[in-house]
């Protein structure tokens, strides 16, 4: 093995670390073609390379920009709740394209990275030309059944399944979490390296700022998103799997809905289709991002 | 037959001159075909519209000098402004603001000039092997240029392109039949050849000279900073053996406009007549870059979930193997329980699918009508089959390309083609375009030439006979198993013609064999009379049974045939005559005899012709066949010229020991009444036609999935 991990397919040709409020946050850019596309940073439970299998390809047409959320990867993990917003992570995004020297992007966003795509559209019209939502976060329709036994701030003697999605289990057993929760991301058969990969992201972190990063981002409520979605004016491509097991494909029904955009049905796919299905995934924002090349 | 008409037709008239345009569809953006007049016009861009026009509202123009406009003899009518006139003229009389210009040869520096002056009306510009004096001419061109005006005396080649030798007697013709042999130097491109030769005739010597002289193309300096003005998007399309413009033009037009160059090697000066599927997703693929094609909803299946789907193309043309393809797919079932069907189909073929409660693939309504350009070019009891075929470029074209978007949407993972010509042709043509398992099937081998066609039509079978060999020496994975309906000795003893092999050894080597496949089991001669009881025949009727298959050619045997019905009546009394003019023909039409029975569609006729006494029919495969099968007595009747009643069916035929062949043209009612006296009831003896073609066949496609 090479020093610095695994071999990857294509290096950056420029990293960089952009401090804002004392937490630094690491990103990379590739690649030289219009538009640029931002790869957005999701939950803090995985790290920039979640977006491994896409990087190589869409560079060799695109400006590729990516960048570590905070908590995650090698961007810094400040503890505190309030540090974890949608509105900062939106913030970093601002920052990262600055550095990156990016005016204008397509986003490309992930489960819970649609929180700061939609700031970012609602917000930032100017520096956004158009978003790709990837089984998007949409709390504009209820959570699927089975997560409804959640509590997180609760004590549970013996949580299984969604209770173990629970701040006091994951003092003691978040990497038993980790393995439930990356079983859930991958319903589809033979997933195996995709969910080794995702663990190993994710114990990158530990179970108290993965805490902290979930509290930030219960100002995201259905109102508040409603209200962003209301506002994105930009060309959007929704993806979502029909066997998405964390968000339900009824979310990004109703993402499109609210957005005006189009929604592909990805049949048969769980919640990290980018990774279980780059083929198609990757070809579905290539196209997308070739509208805006004339 | 055309494969599409025009929605909407028009003129716009400028100081007296009338300008046609037709106008085919609706979308975005509007394209503008504008023709290299009027050497040719509209019709020129035959194979590319039907397609285009399913995506985008497509305008075509002759332009003047030719096809139904007006035919100007003043140079000055013919300059580039009053050629732009006539252009935004169009584009006003059919309502588009703003249009993709589209232009071949010589029309592209009007295309350019109108963009540059009138950016707003033009969102792109693609120029088709560009005529554009931004790089010189060939030699050959610019010398028969310098001597235009020269008197000569019998030119040959290039220096036939002068004014005086086009006024003498046939120079005009000689002219354009050396020309476009030099633009289409493709192989087996006769039909493009036929096609440009017969457009350039529309127009004459006059027009042309006036045209030539007027045209005041810009060269050098001005050419160049004529393509500079061009703001718009440009596309380029050049052929790498175009020996009209030399790719230098094309090269450096899209140099000076920022434009792409696709260059299309080994292709000539015509490339939307002779690769019209390149050439229509090219088109396709740079007007939705203008418009940035909205995504659109879609569902993506994961592969490893997708159930096993099959395409099935029955052949369109009549109803013949409409039986024989459920049949197959009845038993592929059966083998592949899981495989889901669909069917893309057209009338009359639907009428059976439809009957059989099988699935119909929606985008069957876009397909152009086989049997209806088949009907259109019968005359009597004539059809010229392979002529028909041929003309059915423009049809076949717009069909494939119909198919090819189903194929690419619906992920299918096999193809069945029953003598699905536009598939196989196209995809031995554009293989990069293959989709799946593919399984061609036909009942014969080999274009024969009809006596009396001559050398060219002999000349003619063996070219396609040798483009075919050709298609499946060079790419043997684009069918992946080809299924003869039959068995060898089926087949005619005859060659491909020239120095091409017999037809035999080759299909041997490149077929296999599934038997005859009649998509039903015979009656057992215990079971007749339960048959017969059950479709109303009784015992003391000798039942006669008229038919003329599923396509419109029919009707001047059933008038024959009917006007020989009373003389019959009269020597036997139990006659009962029966006439089914088929899905295509109305019974209404036909004149009526007392006692004489007339109906249309007839749902599995195959059992009445199982149960009668006698039958008449065409010359067709699969009628004759099911009377073989059944061991019925049959009077047949081959289509004048078509070679595949006259030769391979009646060599089939022959072999099984069945039928009485008949020449139309030289029966009359009597005689038809005669051998309806001396044939109907009696017993015959067939050599036996195997029932497991299905299975085999079936079997051999279950192999692929």
């Amino acid at each position: 093995m090479k020093p610095g991990g695994v071999m990857r397919a294509l290096y950056p040709n420029s990293e960089g670390t952009v401090v804002r409020d004392g937490v630094g946050i690491r990103y990379e850019r590739y690649g030289q073609g219009w538009p640029a596309l931002l790869l957005l940073p999701t939950w803090s439970i995985v790290q920039s390379r979640h977006w491994k299998m896409q990087v190589a390809y869409l560079a060799r047409h695109f400006t590729v920009v990516c960048f570590d959320g905070r908590g995650s990867g090698r961007s810094g993990r400040p503890p505190e709740p309030a540090a974890y917003t949608d509105a900062q992570f939106a913030s970093d995004a601002i920052a990262v394209m600055d550095a990156a020297g990016v005016e204008t992007a397509v986003l490309v966003s992930v489960s819970c990275g649609t929180l700061w795509a939609l700031r970012l559209c609602a917000e930032h019209p100017e520096r956004v030309l158009g978003s790709v939502f990837i089984a998007p976060t949409a709390p504009l329709v209820p959570p699927l059944a089975e997560r409804r036994v959640q509590r997180f701030g609760k004590v549970l003697d013996d949580p299984v399944g969604w209770q173990t999605y629970n701040a006091h289990y994951w003092k003691t057993h978040y990497p038993e979490f980790v393995t439930f929760f990356m079983g859930r991301i991958f319903t589809e058969p033979h997933s195996t390296k995709q969910v080794e990969d995702a663990v190993g992201w994710a114990l990158e972190i530990d179970g108290e700022t993965l805490a902290a990063a979930h509290l930030g981002l219960e100002c995201c409520d259905a109102a508040a998103t409603r209200r962003l979605a209301a506002r994105v004016a930009c060309p959007v491509l929704v993806m979502h799997g029909t066997h998405d097991a964390v968000r339900g494909y009824a979310e990004g029904e109703a993402l499109a809905d609210f957005t005006g955009g189009a929604l592909v049905t990805l049949a048969g796919a769980g919640h990290f289709p980018h990774a279980r299905d780059p083929v198609r995934v990757n070809l579905l924002i290539k196209q997308f991002a070739d509208g805006f090349r004339r | 037959m055309r494969a599409r008409l025009p929605d909407r037709e028009g003129v716009v008239t400028r100081d007296g001159v009338r300008v046609a345009f037709e106008i085919f569809g609706h979308g975005e953006p509007a394209l503008l075909l504008i023709p290299a007049s009027p050497i040719t016009h509209a019709r020129s861009w035959k194979g590319i519209v039907p397609a285009l026009a399913r995506r985008f509202t497509v305008v075509t123009t002759d332009g003047p000098g030719t096809g139904r406009s007006d035919r100007p003899r003043t140079p000055d009518r013919y300059a580039p402004a009053e050629m732009i006139a006539d252009l935004l003229a169009v584009l006003d009389a059919a309502d588009m603001d703003r249009a993709v210009l589209v232009a071949h040869c010589h029309a592209v520096p009007w295309a350019l000039r109108l963009a540059a002056d009138h950016p707003r009306r033009a969102a792109g510009v693609v120029a088709i092997a560009p005529g554009i004096g931004v790089a010189p001419p060939y030699p050959y061109a610019a010398e028969a240029e310098r001597r235009w005006i020269d008197p000569v005396d019998a030119p040959a080649g290039w220096s036939m392109r002068n004014r005086h030798f086009w006024r003498q007697d046939g120079g005009y013709r000689g002219w354009v039949e050396f020309f476009f042999g030099q633009q289409l130097p493709e192989q087996h491109s006769t039909r493009q050849y036929e096609d440009t030769v017969g457009w350039a005739l529309d127009t004459d010597a006059e027009a042309m000279i006036a045209e030539r002289e007027g045209r005041a193309a810009p060269a050098g300096r001005e050419a160049e900073a004529l393509c500079r003005r061009v703001l718009c998007p440009v596309r380029v399309l050049h052929g790498s053996d175009d020996r009209c413009q030399p790719v230098a033009r094309g090269r450096q037009l899209a140099e000076l406009t920022g434009g792409d160059l696709v260059v299309l090697d080994g292709a000539g000066h015509l490339p939307h007549s002779r690769d019209p599927v390149k050439v229509t997703r090219l088109i396709t693929g740079f007007a939705d870059k203008i418009t940035g094609a909205p995504m659109h909803a879609t569902t993506w299946t994961r592969g490893p979930r997708r159930p096993r789907r099959a395409l099935y193309l029955s052949s369109p043309i009549g109803l013949g193997h409409a039986r024989r393809d459920v049949a197959v797919a009845r038993e592929l079932k059966r083998l592949r329980p899981e495989l889901e069907i669909d069917w893309l189909a057209q009338h009359p073929v639907t009428t059976v699918l439809d009957a059989e409660g099988e699935h119909i693939h929606p985008a069957s309504q876009w397909l152009a009508s086989e049997s209806g350009h088949m009907t259109s070019e019968a005359s009597g009891h004539d059809l010229h089959c392979f002529q028909a075929l041929r003309r059915m470029d423009e049809i076949l074209v717009a069909n494939f390309m119909v198919f090819q978007e189903v194929v690419e949407e619906g992920c299918y993972d096999l193809i069945i083609g029953d003598e699905a010509w536009d598939v196989d042709y196209y995809w031995h043509e554009n293989p990069e375009l293959k989709r799946g398992q593919n399984v061609w099937l036909t009942d014969f081998v080999g274009y024969l030439p009809m006596p009396d066609g001559g050398e060219r039509e002999a000349f003619l079978t063996t070219d396609y006979n040798a483009e075919m060999i050709e298609h499946i020496d060079r790419y043997p994975w684009i069918r992946d198993r080809a299924i003869f309906v039959g068995n060898d000795e089926d087949i005619v003893p005859s060659t491909f013609g020239g120095n091409l092999p017999a037809i035999r050894d080759w299909t041997t080597r490149h077929f296999s064999y599934s038997g005859y496949i009649t998509g039903f089991t015979p009656p057992q001669s215990g079971q007749v009379a339960a048959l017969r009881a059950e479709l109303g025949y009784h015992d003391d009727e000798l039942v006669c049974v008229v038919a003329v298959g599923g396509s419109g050619v029919g009707r001047a045997l059933i008038d024959k045939v009917a006007a020989a019905y009373p003389l019959a009546k009269k020597a036997i009394p139990e006659l009962r005559m029966i006439v089914v003019t088929g899905p295509r023909i109305d019974p209404a039409a036909v004149p009526r005899h007392a006692g004489l029975e007339l109906h249309g569609y007839v749902h599995r006729l195959y059992q009445h012709l199982c149960a009668c006494d006698l039958a008449i029919v065409q010359g067709g495969l699969t009628t004759t066949m099911e009377l073989t099968a059944a061991k019925r007595p049959f009077l047949y009747f081959p289509l004048g010229h078509h070679f595949e009643q006259n030769f391979h069916v009646r060599h089939r035929l022959a072999r099984y020991g069945a039928g009485t062949c008949m020449d139309y043209l030289a029966t009359d009612p009597d005689l038809i009444a005669a051998r309806i006296g001396e044939l109907a009831g009696k017993a015959v003896s067939y050599r036996d036609v195997e029932t497991d073609g299905a299975a085999r066949a079936a079997r051999l496609i279950a192999e692929l999935v």
